[in-house]
């Protein structure tokens, strides 16, 4: 660069950033999850429906819908977030917490079952909507906001006390139906802490701790230590069924895969195999290659997520992308360890590919926010 | 707003590194995953997917002597639809009922039902299923069976037997060389989803049936064939409950044909034959008793009953004495017509008695005072040493499943009555093949051969998989007691109690006999011959038994002249020529005689000549006077006796 060009970026000092990298590879994530929703699901959409697109369609109109919310978001400030609204004399993140706490409250009542658990709010003809994806919103917002009023006092322990006593009661209210997007949300709320803060003793100290509540929760609810003895045995338990057939399709996926389309397993063996179980197909149609190189694009993914959490021009921006790395960084590395049954099983989606509106679309929400943070970065040459 | 710090960008990197950590670590795991385990899943996986369907081996062919098929495979067709695969169901079902001669209504009630599959029709003819396979109809399927198919249909029944769902043998040679018949059944892999639907164009693995083995066996068809309709005649004639009959070669112990009238229909083995539902009330037929009347029906009732042999049990006996050279041919006996044996007062057949008579005269008169008075003679223990000589103590061995043993006294049990009974073939029970192979020993230089149907087993492609051999125990009796024996058993045919087995032209011997059936107060009998011919040179020996017959029940009378029968058909058959003596060629008028020239003559000096001809009847045809053309024509050789036949003008 010259010196007259350096010269001309000091006059567009101001000039805003927008990360394309990151916008482009969440577009090209949810298109990779459209064509594997097909492959996955046209089986059994004709199956169940009589028609192969069944599946495909519902997503694909999420996944539209998704990225124009997505964009309108990118170019709201995010401070509108944790300014007052006028009328309400009330922050929008404050509001969004207390709807989020009502929402969950009001599924644990009146939630519609599916599969055995009380997670969706049924919304008639536009079908089920599952509250806890939108509370992972507001658990970024909210923790990000709280931290960000005083960080100082996240250097000491009772300023995280602080934090978890005002975020608690919202992974409570998840945890009771949903352990899996609890244990997302809390680590969420955890590297929020942690990044604002100096010191790291504490929180080696309260991560014992909290390995110790863990387990205690774990094998004190019966249906999570089956999971276990699954887990330890999958290839002899009864209900290990699910998981060994996802590793029947990884394992017969070989280097290059059957080719696009071409799984066995998904033709009923694998039940869902549209949902969580989605990724145990990549591996079987695209083949290690084709798994690593879906890693890859999450790995870059969380890797403008860190370049935003970095340079964001504050510490709030910074906290916000922070927890969204979190969010993507953890279910992907707990999907792919379910599905490679690294870890007992527990339903985490596979962010942008596993089927699912509610989820697409807050994922799609949180890196409107992100990129709205990008936004907001100035070339400061 | 607070700033964006170092250290809170240093923390940011911390967690990524946690990320790209656990990251790798995953990625290190799929690659174990999908590198290291990937064989033994994948394996694991296909067999989850692959269902196999057995493709059914044909079943060896079993041919006879000369070759004709007497078991064999009719490939068949099942015929079915699917019902998402079906484009056209219209052409479906208009092609299904015009080909399958079915009601349209009913094919189209199948064609349009919901199924995964649904069977139109079974054991449909190769010809019709390649009919609707040229049709190529998406939907229809047309899957190739074979089905066993006895061409003879009830020829041999119980022998040949017949086989199950799975072609497996039920009865008979069927079951005997499962072995060997039985192919092996090839399969189909195809890939199924988890509903077990069939994945199309997924690559089939086959693996082909390989088709059993062809079994070759002594059985006849034509003398079989000979056998069967001279037991039905009897059969018929004499009202009996069945008839058995067995022809088998003394030398080899080859059968020949083994007849077990009234034999069933092996092409519907399940089907109960008019006899057997005789005097049975169909309407409270319950399965047990039907499975009971079906065993009943598939006995193979001449290996697997036994019965007192009676007076053709009187050859062993006579053996014996020979043998034990208690007797000579003209030693003098005479029959009262009974005997007393220490209280008992055993009664010969004829009342009077036969009264003095020489060895030759007693067999000849079949009298049961001279086979005591043998039987004491030899006594019990030499008697029972020829007894196993001649196998009477153990199973024939033939290659049948179901033989019966023998029933026999105990020695320690047997008294002088017990023996004296013994001698002419009473208180005890034997097969009629036993019967045979015992007394083929007799006359065919006392080798005591095994009974048999299969020769060989041949692969499809005409190899030979075995030849079967079979056990022969020499030396059962001496060569001179055969020898004598075979005279003395033709004298019993050409001047004794079996003369009605004489065939001129022929050496026959044999005995009759007469069995009463137990009890003995029900005037029940099994009436019975045993015959061999040549009589110098046994080629060929036959028994018959006839079970129950009403009326004249005597052996001599109703049952030599069918094994005659038998034997005046298959002997020219198997190459045994007539050789007649002076005295027959005199008795038969057998010979040529050279036809006159009756042309021009008129009926009266056709009358002169045919007073010097030996010829047989004379038909007139036309109207006149005189002989206008004849029949043979003048001057030929013919056999005396023979029709002739002049046309009149």
């Amino acid at each position: 660069m010259t010196r007259a060009e350096r010269e001309q970026g000091k006059v567009k000092k101001f000039h805003s950033y927008y990360d394309y990298s990151l916008l482009f590879l969440t577009i090209f994530l949810v298109c990779i999850g459209l064509v594997m929703i097909y492959s996955t699901s046209f089986y059994n959409a004709s199956r169940n429906y009589g028609k192969p697109t069944f599946y495909l369609e519902k997503q694909a109109i999420f996944g539209a819908l998704g990225i124009i919310i997505m964009l309108i978001v990118s170019k709201i400030d995010y401070h509108f977030y944790i300014k007052k609204l006028p009328i309400l004399k009330m922050k929008p993140v404050t509001l969004l917490f207390i709807f989020c706490i009502l929402l969950q409250t009001y599924v644990l009542i009146f939630g519609k079952e599916i599969n055995g658990a009380k997670r969706w709010i049924d919304l008639g003809p536009l079908g089920s909507f599952q509250p806890s994806e939108l509370s992972k919103i507001a658990i970024i917002l909210f923790t990000a906001y709280i931290v960000n009023l005083a960080p100082r006092k996240l250097d000491k322990f009772g300023g995280f006390v602080r934090v978890v006593v005002f975020v608690a009661p919202l992974i409570v209210l998840v945890l009771i139906p949903n352990f899996s997007t609890a244990l997302v949300m809390g680590c969420i709320m955890i590297a929020i802490c942690f990044v604002a803060s100096r010191k790291k003793l504490y929180f080696i100290v309260s991560g014992i701790i909290a390995i110790g509540l863990g387990a205690i929760a774990v094998f004190g609810v019966s249906y999570r230590s089956t999971r276990i003895d699954v887990w330890k045995n999958v290839e002899t338990h009864e209900k290990g069924y699910q998981i060994l057939q996802g590793l029947y399709a990884i394992a017969s996926g070989g280097i290059f895969g059957r080719g696009l389309g071409e799984s066995m397993q998904k033709l009923g063996f694998i039940p869902e195999s549209h949902n969580d179980m989605i990724f145990a197909v990549i591996c079987e149609e695209l083949g290690l290659f084709g798994a690593v190189a879906i890693i890859l694009i999450f790995v870059l993914v969380v890797w403008r997520l860190f370049v935003i959490a970095i340079n964001a021009p504050d510490l709030y921006g910074g906290l916000i992308a922070t927890g969204t790395l979190t969010h993507i960084a953890m279910q992907v590395l707990l999907n792919i360890a379910v599905v490679t049954n690294t870890i007992p099983s527990t339903g985490i989606p596979l962010p942008f590919i596993s089927y699912g509106g509610s989820s697409l679309v807050v994922l799609l929400i949180e890196m409107g926010i992100v990129l709205s943070v990008s936004n907001q970065i100035k070339f400061e040459r | 707003m607070a700033r964006n710090k170092t250290f809170n960008r240093r923390n940011v990197l911390i967690i990524i590194i946690f990320v790209l950590i656990a990251a790798t670590g995953l990625t290190v795991r799929l690659g174990y995953l999908m590198i290291v385990k990937s064989a033994e899943y994948a394996e694991r996986a296909e067999d989850l997917h692959e269902r196999e369907r057995a493709i059914k081996a044909a079943r060896g062919i079993i041919y006879d002597r000369n070759g004709i098929a007497i078991a064999t495979n009719k490939p068949v067709s099942t015929i079915s639809v699917i019902h998402s695969q079906i484009k056209e169901p219209e052409k479906v079902i208009q092609v299904l009922s015009d080909l399958l001669d079915l009601d349209e209504a009913k094919v189209r009630k199948r064609v349009e039902k919901v199924s995964s599959i649904e069977r139109i029709k079974s054991n449909v003819d190769k010809e019709i299923a390649d009919a609707i396979r040229d049709y190529d109809l998406d939907g229809v399927m047309v899957d190739e069976d074979y089905k066993r198919y006895y061409p003879f249909e009830t020829l041999a029944s119980k022998v040949i037997g017949f086989t199950g769902s799975d072609n497996q043998g039920i009865i008979g040679l069927e079951v005997a060389y499962e072995k060997y018949l039985k192919g092996i059944d090839g399969t189909i892999l195809t890939l199924t989803t988890a509903y077990g639907v069939e994945i199309e164009n997924a690559a089939e693995d086959r693996i082909e049936p390989k088709a059993g083995n062809d079994l070759y066996i002594s059985l006849d068809v034509n003398i079989q064939k000979y056998a069967e309709q001279a037991a039905l005649k009897v059969l018929e004639a004499k009202q009996a409950n069945n008839v058995k009959l067995i022809v088998m070669s003394p030398k080899t112990g080859e059968i020949y044909a083994m007849v077990n009238v009234p034999e069933f229909n092996l092409n519907s083995p399940y089907t109960l034959t008019d006899n057997m539902l005789e005097g049975i009330d169909m309407t409270t037929l319950t399965s047990e008793k039907k499975n009971d009347l079906l065993n009943n029906m598939w006995r193979n009732a001449s290996i697997s009953d036994t019965y007192e042999p009676g007076s053709s049990f009187k050859i062993i006996t006579a053996t014996a004495a020979l043998e034990e050279k208690v007797v000579s041919l003209n030693d003098h006996f005479h029959c009262p017509g009974y005997k007393i044996v220490e209280d008992r007062r055993i009664r010969c057949h004829k009342a009077g008695g036969h009264g003095s008579e020489t060895f030759i005269e007693g067999i000849k008169n079949s009298c049961n005072p001279v086979f005591m008075e043998l039987g004491a003679r030899v006594g019990l223990t030499n008697m029972y040493k020829y007894f196993k000589k001649l196998g009477l103590f153990q199973k024939t061995g033939i290659d049948l499943p179901g033989e019966a043993k023998s029933i026999m006294h105990k020695p320690e049990k047997v008294g002088a009555v017990e023996l004296a009974t013994i001698s002419f073939g009473q208180s005890f029970q034997i097969t009629p093949l036993q019967l045979l192979v015992a007394s083929s020993a007799v006359v065919n230089g006392g080798n005591l051969v095994t009974p048999h149907f299969g020769i060989t087993a041949k692969s499809p492609d005409g190899s030979t998989v075995k030849n079967f051999e079979y056990p022969v125990q020499a030396g059962a009796v001496s060569k001179e007691t055969s020898e004598t024996m075979k005279n003395l058993l033709e004298l019993v045919v050409s001047e004794g109690t079996g003369k009605r087995a004489y065939l001129p032209g022929f050496r026959i011997g044999g005995k009759t006999a007469t069995s009463e059936k137990l009890p003995r107060s029900s005037n029940k009998y099994i009436s019975s011959f045993i015959g061999f011919a040549p009589a110098n040179d046994p080629q060929v020996m036959a028994v018959v038994l006839i079970d129950e017959p009403v009326g004249i029940y005597y052996g001599g009378t109703i049952a030599a002249p069918v094994v005659s029968e038998v034997f005046d058909n298959i002997l020219p058959y198997l190459g045994i020529e007539e050789s007649y003596t002076e005295a027959e060629i005199k008795e038969y008028s057998i010979g040529t005689v050279q036809m006159p020239d009756f042309i021009g003559k008129t009926v009266k000096e056709v009358k002169e000549i045919l007073k010097e001809v030996d010829l047989g009847e004379v038909y007139y045809t036309g109207e006149g006077d005189i002989v206008s053309e004849q029949f043979p024509l003048p001057g030929e050789k013919i056999e005396r006796n023979s029709d002739l036949i002049l046309y009149l003008k």
